[in-house]
């Protein structure tokens, strides 16, 4: 973003630019700060603390006699075997939900970008589905996909039983995907599009001037300098596969059939607040929690090939 | 009273308090809808017939809601007074800490006149009720006569072995389902088990202590599921998944399914759905098992720890009023569910209304759950059983998916079941099985 903020302070680090150039007495910064502070505790880290805390007890539903077993929890959740399924069905969901989002947008964006025919409209029409919430699309998607009367009904019509998300897991697996990329497709042709539109209009110009076509300068001009929006993209998509998948799953298959869309953070809800399991519900939290930052450090290691400068 | 020690001394402290103490109190309840309506009825009916006390009645959106919001609101000290668990967090409860049997703190009132099947999954070892059982609700069996005549049916099967020859019948008389279930394990394993007299788990179900086992993957059970997952395959017994209308009691109001086992609360839809095609009977037996009684489902009124002695009147009153004869039959017509009482299903039959249509379920399902019972049918007493539920829906799913055998999934439940079981008993280790 060649008019950002960045620029502004492009001389000193972040936080010393900001305390120099917006807030003089240390008391305006600290009130101003304070109240968010407040509720990100409230809302993040005492929860976050609270779950490490009871993973480390049994802990009775209604309280009064909590026992302390060190990591006895962790033992036993890392050796049961729906524990890995799940977790392994949130690397598959990881690896294929933000891919296709983010690929789909991609494309999109660049046509939209490129002046085509309708691409006025395209640019906001594309953007609607965002004031969808998660639980409204996993209704609506049961409805499209549904056997005897959706997209697919004249199929099974022709093959009796090829399509069934409420028997078939894989079925019931490419559903939830579909429902969710469809879900992330807005937000991130929005981050891309715009992305796409702050390169200045004189680099392309000068390649098709030398004689590059318009493959060429989506590979070796565009997507280089739209780096830093797709990096912020797969970074907010994979949280995103993981923690908000949650509202697509409880109205879509409730984690089933037989437990074939089970994501961790389903398990969690169900374990915690459906079977009064919270030491369990804790313990799967806090390795959730650690999954999220590992590959979050991971993604930031990345961001070495990010390139900010334009 | 003396028997409750923490009353005591809530009394000593409010010493002088006297028993025209008026209180206002709260009752959390989880139904919603038509069922809802009946409970507000209640709690505005018992505001209307005496001013000592007022209660305030605030669903919770669910009976899972209402538990989870209990759960945070004892542990923060914000909990009402009543509340309404439903049957399958019945041990969760009763290990608690946090509730106060029914029949210690009412000691007089007529407990032996609830229903069996209502008694017995709500009392302890030792026979004394720990909730007051309230929205009553059993498993029978339903059929589409209509559907049942083209085929030449004329009787309604009362066995397994009944149903499926029927079930023959209709598939080669062109119907698609002739019998439609769930499979969730309230109708497959649990009445299922009750009724034939066979134990899912050691310890009679867990009536004997924290120690029990499941033993379900062999015996009545196995063979009933075995038989479930071979006459689907026959096209016999269709799933919730193989309906068009994607579940099965509504596949049965369609009229897409002949045949279906079912709560009695499942009455009132069939019944404005399909009028008097529909035909209920007790659920099917297996030819040569003595028939036992069926488990009570809906849920119980329990009484929580923590409050003063003012509020403990409120609620005895409040529980006196809703087991009145009249309440329960009221309650009966608006809900479907059943009287849980002997005298107020007798003044229900002396009424003559018995055989009218609001109350067609009522005497079919009293009589179901009053059947002689065994130490098999008393109830379900194993811990973490909500988890359990889950688990064995999701093994039988993979079963039924063909991605397993169905022996395979039973094994699989009752060893995921079974750790489930050891937890629970670390969990609550040093706690008395009341």
């Amino acid at each position: 973003m060649k008019h950002g903020r960045g620029g502004r302070t492009s001389s000193g680090s972040g936080t010393a630019g900001v305390k120099q150039g917006f807030y003089t007495g240390r008391w305006s910064y600290w009130t101003l700060v304070l109240p968010i502070l407040a509720l990100i505790a409230m809302f993040f880290y005492i929860p976050v603390a609270l779950a490490f805390f009871w993973s480390l007890f049994l802990e009775r539903p209604f309280g009064g006699g909590s026992e302390f077993v060190g990591f006895q929890n962790y033992d036993r959740v890392l050796s049961d075997p729906e524990f890995w399924n799940a977790m392994w069905r949130t690397l598959i969901f990881m690896a294929i939900a933000p891919t296709l989002a983010i690929g789909l947008s991609l494309i999109l964006a660049l046509a939209a970008d490129r002046g085509i025919r309708i691409s006025q409209a395209a640019r906001n029409i594309i953007i609607w589905p965002k004031a969808v919430a998660g639980a409204s699309i996993g209704v609506v998607f049961v409805f499209i996909f549904n056997p005897f009367l959706g997209i697919f009904a004249p199929l099974n019509e022709m093959y009796p039983g090829i399509w069934n998300p409420r028997i078939d897991g894989g079925d019931a697996f490419a559903t939830l995907v579909v429902a969710q990329v469809w879900n992330g497709i807005p937000f991130n042709f929005i981050i891309l599009l715009s992305g796409l539109q702050a390169i200045p209009d004189g680099l392309a110009k000068a390649a098709a001037m030398d004689g590059s076509g318009p493959w060429r300068r989506i590979v070796d001009l565009q997507l280089p300098l739209l780096t830093p929006q797709l990096f912020l993209t797969f970074v907010l998509e994979f949280v995103g596969t993981v923690v908000e998948a949650f509202g697509l799953i409880d109205t879509m298959t409730q984690g089933g059939p037989g437990g074939a869309t089970n994501l961790l953070i389903y398990k969690i809800y169900v374990d915690g607040f459906k079977a009064y399991d919270l030491s369990g519900a804790a313990t799967q939290t806090a390795l959730l929690m650690m999954f999220v930052i590992a590959m979050v450090i991971l993604q930031f290691r990345l961001e070495r090939f990010v390139k900010y400068e334009r | 009273m003396t028997k409750l020690s923490f009353a005591a001394c809530a009394t000593a402290f409010l010493a002088g308090a006297s028993s025209a103490h008026a209180a206002e109190i709260e009752f959390w309840y989880g139904n919603t809808g038509k069922i809802e309506e009946a409970i507000q009825t209640h709690c505005a009916a018992f505001n209307d017939a005496q001013s000592d006390h007022k209660i305030t009645c605030v669903g919770q959106g669910g009976y899972e809601a209402g538990m989870q919001k209990a759960i945070a609101a004892y542990r923060s000290a914000q909990h009402p007074v009543l509340i309404q668990f439903f049957d399958a967090g019945t041990l969760d409860l009763m290990l608690s800490d946090a509730v106060v049997p029914v029949q210690e703190i009412m000691p007089d009132a007529p407990w032996d006149d609830y229903i069996n099947g209502a008694r017995s999954y709500y009392e302890t070892s030792s026979g004394d009720l720990f909730s007051q059982p309230y929205n009553g609700s059993t498993l029978i069996f339903y059929a589409n006569m209509e559907v049942l005549r083209e085929a030449g049916i004329e009787e309604v099967p009362q066995s397994w072995e009944g149903v499926m020859d029927a079930a023959r019948q209709l598939k080669a008389a062109g119907v698609e389902c002739p019998f439609t279930s769930d499979a969730h394990p309230w109708r497959v394993l649990e009445q299922f088990s009750a009724r034939h007299g066979a134990p899912i788990a050691t310890n009679n179900n867990g009536y004997g202590g924290l120690d029990a086992e499941y033993t379900f993957n062999e015996g009545p059970v196995a063979d009933h599921m075995l038989n479930l997952s071979k006459w689907r395959e026959e096209g016999l017994v269709k799933l919730d998944q193989d309906t068009v209308a994607g579940k099965y009691n509504a596949a049965f109001n369609a009229g897409e399914c002949a045949m279906m086992e079912a709560s009695t609360g499942s009455y009132g839809a069939a019944y404005a759905a399909l009028g008097d095609k529909v035909r209920i009977t007790m659920a099917p037996m297996y030819e040569g098992v003595e028939r036992r009684n069926t488990l009570i489902g809906g849920a119980a009124i329990w009484v929580m720890k923590g409050h003063d002695g003012a509020d403990y009147e409120a609620a005895i009153s409040f529980l006196n009023f809703v087991r009145d004869e009249d309440q329960q039959i009221e309650f009966t017509r608006r809900t479907g569910y059943m009287p849980v009482t002997k005298a107020a299903l007798a003044s229900l039959v002396a009424s003559g209304k018995a055989d009218t249509l609001e109350f067609a379920t009522a005497e079919m399902g009293v009589a179901s759950l009053n059947q002689p019972g065994d130490e098999n049918s008393r109830g379900i007493r194993l811990g973490f059983y909500v988890q359990f539920r889950e688990v064995f829906k999701e093994e039988t799913q993979k079963a039924f998916n063909g991605d397993q055998t169905m022996q395979a999934a039973l094994d699989n439940a009752v060893s995921r079941g079974n750790e489930l079981l050891r937890r629970f008993e670390q969990t609550y280790r040093g706690v008395k099985l009341p």
